[in-house]
């Protein structure tokens, strides 16, 4: 005998929790986006002592486990600062902080792949080092970096599924509501991991298609 | 607001326990992940179309879904099927899972980076196909592909802190219980976060070594 | 006894080899000469089955090789070395020597080690029985390659190009050895660019050109102004070859 079967407004509560986890998702990297170039581009310019302390707290944060940041965040913060954070808001800070560090790297390969020759030809015709790295960085940077970028994407995607154990009511977690009222665990989390997966393979799908467009000026186009 | 990092000190041979679970189950999910990788890697490069879509659509799915999701597949759903085994155990056998299909992405590159003609000389010797693989592709792949593998170690022991929702008392879930007890989650947390980044570093270090020491006959050296 | 029947090898739109008939016999030394992409090394790749056949038929010791039981006894018969030597990296030479001893004619370790220190020490690598590929020189790879394939005691010794990838020195470290297989009666079947050496060791000397086997003479009547030379393209190669 089932203790709840399933009703058709767990479709509704199903799209609550993904948009939940899309929305999150969206919005760190968005954050994440403008930290972790903001950090590569401080680094182009070359401040002496920023560039250890970013490059510290970056592997700090690349080689740790998200769950330990967002429970330092989320338990850790309140304790120490005596300041009120919510599921979501620890959600958000640990995220956007862990997704930074990595773009940080990624950005940083990008910029350091274009070639010397360019920039001292640009510096040499009289371009400010800002004007250089908005017309002749930036776009071959941003082609080059889609790859890598997507493939962390794809990855921060899968881990924005751990929000759901400091409470907040993503994909996740109301996997778990959904599997503890119906106790049909086969069921709802395949269906979670089905979600999760088409989510994915959505955002790989994206990412090929910017970079063949970013790409299209430097294709072959024969002779 | 000070920072008091000796208030763990009562606590830290139960955190050490919590460390020596840690090591156990990636340890185990290692080899695990290293068997899982192999078996999937030769599958994918195999002549049978079949047997490389099946392998190809296990990747495909394990590294698209959450582990989180993954493990809650296995620990709650194998005792339906009347499979009752501990935290451990499902841990160890998600971890391995998982683990078995990022590897298997890296020693497949490292099999097909193998110099065909050297296949070509165990073939036309007349060794089997199964005598090739084990002596002569896997060797090589294996040797060649130390560092991706290094960093799925290290993926897997970061991975290894998310059994703590299966009530496994590994380091994270020994260092959450700390945390309740001694009311200083921050400094706690803190320490872990360290110790993590810190193993996972000295962890990269041997690989690296590791490395040098396996290929240091594959590399052109000195010629007699 | 190796015989090609009618063999035809396509790739894609090009036909590689077309009607191409030989015959080796026990004790012979055939070399196969032929400009570059004539099909000698495909000849040599389809008899130890390498690839595999789109016409005609290949038996060695009336072992059909497009027939796969029969192609692994065609293997246990033929020895093959390769342009690239194509050892095992991660093995030292001798356990390269005796991998196949082993695993494929069962031979029990300590006997095939014996012999593989034997035949190492008899091309001049006794000292460097213990040393790994990389440690060696081409020439020194090449010799490791050559008794890797005697220790399998194979009837026919196959050899694509054996020397191609080595500098004079090196080269003539491993035509000494050939010369002296020949000598002592092993059956040969030889692609090869050295000329002269070819015309030194072997019975047999066969052209190949674009595919089609067009002479196959003995050796004195191949270098024969009415032999061999007789044929434009056979005169051709030559004087190309020798200008070099």
């Amino acid at each position: 005998m089932r203790y709840s079967e399933f009703t058709p407004f767990d479709i509704v509560l199903l799209a609550q929790g993904l948009g939940v986890t899309i929305g999150l998702f969206l919005a760190t990297t968005l954050i994440g986006l403008l930290i972790g170039v903001g950090l590569a581009t401080i680094r182009y310019y070359r401040l002496p002592v920023l560039t250890q302390i970013v490059t510290f707290i970056t592997e700090l944060l690349k080689n740790s486990p998200v769950l330990v940041q967002l429970f330092l965040v989320f338990f850790g913060l309140p304790a120490f600062f005596k300041i009120n954070v919510t599921p979501v808001e620890a959600a958000v800070i640990t995220m956007s902080g862990n997704t930074a560090a990595f773009i940080y790297v990624i950005a940083v390969s990008a910029i350091e792949s274009i070639g010397r020759d360019q920039i001292e030809a640009a510096r040499v015709f009289g371009l400010a080092r800002w004007q250089v790295l908005r017309h002749v960085i930036a776009p071959q940077a941003t082609a080059f970096a889609i790859g890598p970028l997507t493939g962390l994407l794809v990855n921060q995607l899968q881990v924005t599924s751990l929000i759901s154990v400091i409470g907040v009511m993503d994909l996740t977690k109301i996997g778990n509501t959904l599997n503890l009222r119906t106790l049909q665990p086969f069921v709802v989390w395949a269906v979670v991991g089905v979600l999760y997966y088409l989510c994915a393979k959505l955002i790989a799908w994206l990412g090929a298609r910017l970079e063949t467009r970013l790409r299209a000026h430097t294709a072959w186009k024969g002779l | 607001m000070r920072l008091d990092l000796s208030i763990l000190v009562p606590h830290l041979g139960f955190l050490a326990q919590g460390a020596l679970l840690t090591a156990q189950a990636c340890g185990l999910a290692l080899i695990g992940s290293l068997i899982m990788g192999a078996l999937v890697a030769i599958a994918r490069t195999s002549s049978s179309k079949w047997l490389r879509r099946v392998a190809f659509a296990y990747v495909d799915l394990f590294r698209n879904v959450p582990f989180i999701v993954q493990l809650f597949f296995f620990y709650y759903g194998l005792p339906e099927l009347g499979i009752y085994i501990d935290a451990f155990t499902t841990g160890v056998l998600s971890l391995s899972i998982a683990g078995g299909a990022f590897a298997s992405d890296v020693i497949r590159s490292g099999i097909l980076a193998i110099d065909p003609g050297i296949i070509e000389a165990a073939e036309v010797s007349g060794l089997s196909r199964r005598t090739t693989f084990t002596k002569i592709v896997l060797p090589i792949a294996l040797r060649t592909s130390i560092r991706p593998l290094g960093s799925v170690f290290v993926n897997l022991i970061l991975t290894s802190s998310i059994l703590s929702t299966i009530t496994l008392n590994e380091l994270t879930g020994t260092a959450k219980i700390v945390a309740s007890d001694t009311f200083k989650p921050f400094e706690v947390y803190v320490v872990l976060l360290v110790v993590y980044a810190a193993l996972t570093y000295i962890v990269s270090i041997l690989i690296g070594l590791l490395h040098k020491r396996l290929n240091r006959d594959l590399v052109d050296g000195a010629v007699a | 006894m190796i015989k090609a029947e009618n063999v035809k090898k396509v790739f894609g739109t090009v036909t590689v080899l077309e009607d191409v008939n030989l015959t080796v016999n026990p004790g012979e030394v055939v070399t196969i000469l032929g400009s570059s992409g004539s099909g000698k090394s495909t000849l040599i790749r389809c008899i130890n089955g390498l690839e595999k056949l789109d016409g005609g038929r290949i038996t060695v010791d009336e072992f059909d090789v497009a027939k796969p039981k029969e192609l692994a006894e065609a293997r246990k018969r033929s020895g093959t070395v390769f342009q690239l030597f194509n050892l095992y990296p991660h093995m030292t030479a001798v356990q390269n020597i005796t991998l196949a001893p082993i695993e494929v004619l069962k031979r029990p370790r300590a006997e095939a080690e014996k012999e593989a220190r034997d035949l190492l020490a008899s091309v001049g690598l006794g000292d460097r029985a213990d040393a790994f590929p990389s440690q060696l020189s081409g020439g020194q790879r090449q010799r490791v390659g050559i008794c890797r394939a005697l220790a399998m005691r194979p009837r026919y010794l196959l050899l694509d190009e054996v020397t191609s990838a080595l500098d004079p020195e090196m080269t003539a470290e491993v035509l000494n050895i050939l010369a002296k297989l020949a000598a002592e009666g092993t059956t040969m079947v030889f692609v090869t660019h050295e000329i002269e050496f070819a015309r030194q060791i072997s019975d047999r000397i066969v052209f190949l050109e674009k595919g089609k086997l067009v002479v196959d003479l003995p050796t004195e009547r191949f270098f024969a102004e009415d032999g061999g030379l007789a044929n434009p393209r056979v005169a051709q190669f030559l004087s190309k070859m020798r200008k070099d």
